[in-house]
């Protein structure tokens, strides 16, 4: 009897294994949402609402550099496509996001006058960016779905005892590993990590410091909304490209940062580990629930710690 | 001369003393009609408004208005895009040729969002203040059942394009509400005897978890035991889900023989990209209750896997449809979907058989539009399809021809990325549960709308 019980636990282990290597790796891609909506709100205080439709717009920018159509310059593009999918994916995964930053900058210029009023004006604005970002989305591109091609070496899938493994999934979890691991080192090992983390914990005292809080907030958020784009192009092959995916997006990301405590990285990812592992196993032993999970969890640890996992204690809390 | 004087002055008198008479009058009536009011609970002289509705528009020609109540956003909002095409090119045949009655038809529209919420709203809105005569779209069922709802409370005709859940004519039907799309239990007599025959008997359901889904599933379920096959897990897929990575796991560790989804919109156009990076396009077989034109088109063929249910496709070999394809493509010239498909086709047949019918009543009164249309027979030549269709009078849908499809692996062109493996006669897919489900109300009870 105490054999066969040992058996099925091993059974129950074995069919876990899978889910819960799986709720890592969809952990790790919701913590890449997260991060640059966690940089703007951890350093300037302000909700980007429009982090999706940034998302989206990144998608989109990767379709552009991997299969671009330039119907007016039909040389152009068939010498461009004559170059490997590769090297046309890497070329997406560095200048979309620089594309889309230089964009966020520009929003951030027209976020400035909100700056010292009441924070709805800029919810406001930024919702009305994310309202014209996915119309003008749907204007260039259209509204059909569209997809990324891929790299042979990071497509197709792998086997691993009986089960399939999606390479790309594999590729996609390494790369948020990466981006966290330089974010980090951005943050905490460069002065300029030092400077943006001085401007979110007392921006006054940055600028008596004769530094130039407007030109860092610009980069910041330019360097967030980039996260973004970053943060589209590896989720394209995974969720598909539409004008709308960015609602997708942003609720996530939203969720995440408060789990994890508002300005806090660590927080970000450890709460995006934990929102991806509760989707991740309730998706395979209660489906249903699946979606549902990530708020049940989120209302589980606000109850007991609002200010979320990693949040700094406010001063006015005793 | 007396006489004459005696005239004039009875008509001075009528003169100057009918404003006071009816003011006096106007406001006796009003005190009764409040005490009135107040004793029984209604208010007696606010006649229905419906008969307001007929005097205001009887003695002129206004243009008849048709709310178009089609998703913009949301998961279904490539196939709402898609229908409003069908039934605005419906429309615009018909007011090149005049309007109907006379009347030009003027259509307005307003986005359902795919939310139930939003489609009550825009129902009640395109009724209450622009004056609809009638209401024509819905993919999302639960939508459907929203919009329908109102319409029912005021009498206008709904005329459900797309939404192809058999609660739309079972449970949830309405005297005013026209259903055009197969539904789930028409694909699924479709496709289920085959499919166990040829992949096995140990199936799972994958179900995205709404009304659609749910009874989608429910009549595939039915069917897959009545056959003698077996449905190992029913996996729930909540409504926007885009990670399938721990449902194509458990897959995976279930083995089954045959795949069973009946998943939509945006949520399956995740789950084929998904399955096709795990290349489980190929490991596993894959029912597709019904494959939606807008879900596949900007896929590309290697994701369209399995086998599934379609209502037409556009390189039926029938007379009419290259004229039907040509016709969509010199209207919509440089859409992204440059052929039209099933949901176009249903948009497009629904709005022009409701027109139809108001033309041959001679008047948009609804109950004579809905008598019109029930039990309406349409040739299989009309609809380009192969076999002749009809508007169940218990039910209010439409019986029509079922093709079975897969992909396309020797396309004739770019664009044909379905294979028709067969067509099956609407009395072969009958769903024979929906009459017994469907309580329709009576003419009696449905109030008379006429605008």
């Amino acid at each position: 009897m105490p054999r066969r019980l040992l058996f099925s636990s091993m059974d129950f282990f074995a069919n876990l294994l899978p889910h819960l290597v799986n709720g890592v790796s969809l952990g790790l891609l919701f913590a890449l949402i997260a991060l640059g909506f966690m940089l703007i709100v951890g350093v300037m205080e302000t909700i980007n609402l429009a982090h999706g439709s940034l998302f989206a717009l990144g998608m989109y920018f990767a379709l552009f550099f991997v299969a671009p159509k330039l119907g007016w310059f039909p040389e152009l593009q068939s010498a461009y496509m004559a170059l490997p999918v590769a090297t046309r994916y890497g070329i997406a995964l560095f200048l979309a996001p620089l594309f889309v930053g230089l964009f966020g900058m520009l929003l951030e210029l027209c976020l400035r006058r909100t700056y010292g009023r009441d924070p709805l004006y800029g919810l406001l604005l930024t919702f009305g960016a994310a309202l014209v970002i996915e119309e003008v989305i749907r204007l260039v591109w259209g509204s059909n779905e569209k997809q990324l091609p891929l790299p042979e070496a990071i497509s197709g899938a792998f086997m691993l005892g009986d089960l399939i493994y999606s390479k790309y999934r594999l590729f996609a979890s390494a790369f948020a590993v990466l981006m966290i691991g330089v974010l980090w080192c951005f943050l905490e090992r460069t002065p300029y990590g030092a400077i943006i983390k001085a401007g979110a914990h007392d921006s006054e005292m940055v600028r008596a410091l004769g530094l130039n809080l407007s030109r860092l907030r610009l980069y910041v958020f330019g360097l967030g909304v980039a996260l973004a784009a970053i943060a589209g192009v590896v989720m394209a092959p995974i969720w598909g490209i539409r004008p709308h995916v960015g609602v997708d997006a942003v609720v996530p990301a939203f969720l995440i940062i408060v789990l994890g405590g508002v300005g806090s990285l660590w927080g970000a990812v450890v709460a995006g580990l934990m929102v991806g592992m509760v989707v991740g196993l309730t998706g395979a032993y209660a489906s249903e629930w699946s979606l549902m999970s990530m708020y049940l969890l989120f209302i589980a640890v606000v109850t007991f710690r609002s200010r979320g996992l990693f949040g700094k204690k406010s001063v006015l809390e005793v | 001369m007396s006489d004459t004087t005696q005239s004039d002055k009875s008509e001075d008198e009528k003169l100057s003393t009918s404003p006071s008479t009816s003011r006096r009058t106007l406001l006796k009536g009003t005190a009764l009609a409040a005490v009135g009011a107040a004793l029984t609970g209604v208010a007696p002289f606010m006649g229905p408004w419906k008969h307001n509705r007929i005097w205001a528009q009887a003695s002129q020609k206004k243009p008849l208005v048709i709310g178009l109540t089609m998703d913009a956003s949301g998961q279904y909002a490539a196939s709402g895009g898609e229908e409003r095409l069908g039934a605005m090119m419906a429309i615009k045949e018909f007011n090149d040729k005049g309007g109907v009655l006379g009347r030009r038809i003027e259509a307005i529209h307003m986005d359902t969002e795919t939310t139930p919420a939003t489609g009550s709203r825009v129902a009640e809105r395109m009724i209450a203040r622009n004056e609809a005569a009638f209401l024509i779209g819905a993919v999302h069922s639960g939508v459907a059942n929203a919009i329908s709802q109102v319409a029912q409370k005021y009498g206008t005709i709904f005329l459900n394009t797309n939404s192809s859940s058999p609660t739309e004519a079972g449970k949830d039907c309405h005297r005013v509400k026209f259903v055009w799309d197969g539904n789930g239990t028409n694909f699924a007599h479709a496709i289920v005897k085959n499919a166990i025959r040829a992949n096995g008997k140990n199936w799972v359901l994958m179900t995205n978890d709404y009304v659609w889904g749910h009874s989608t599933s429910k009549a595939t379920r039915a069917l897959v035991e009545a056959n003698g096959g077996k449905i190992v897990e029913e996996l729930l897929v909540p409504q926007n889900t885009r990670d399938f990575s721990s449902y194509l796991l458990k897959l995976q560790q279930l083995k089954p023989n045959a795949v069973a989804t009946a998943i939509g919109g945006d949520d399956i156009k995740s789950l084929r990209q998904q399955v096709v990076q795990l290349k489980m396009n190929n490991s596993t077989a894959w029912i597709n209750n019904q494959q939606d034109w807008p879900d596949v088109y900007g896929l590309g063929p290697e994701s369209i896997f399995g086998v599934f249910g379609t209502t037409w496709y556009y390189r039926l070999d029938l007379p009419g449809v290259k004229e039907f394809v040509a016709a969509y493509q010199k209207q919509y010239p440089g859409m992204a979907i440059r052929v039209p498909g099933n949901v176009y086709h249903n948009g497009y047949m629904a709005t022009r058989e409701l027109l139809r019918c108001v033309e041959e009543t001679g008047s948009t009164n609804n109950i004579a539009v809905i008598k019109k249309l029930e039990g309406r027979k349409m040739s299989a030549r009309d609809r380009l399809q192969h076999f002749d269709a009809w508007m169940d009078p218990a039910t209010h849908h439409c019986q029509q021809t079922i093709y079975m499809a897969s992909y396309n692996d020797k396309p004739a062109e770019k664009d044909d990325i379905f294979k028709i493996l067969s067509q099956v006669e609407p009395k072969d897919v009958a769903d024979k549960d929906a009459a017994g489900a469907c309580k329709l109300e009576s003419y009696e009870a449905t109030p008379v709308y006429e605008v």
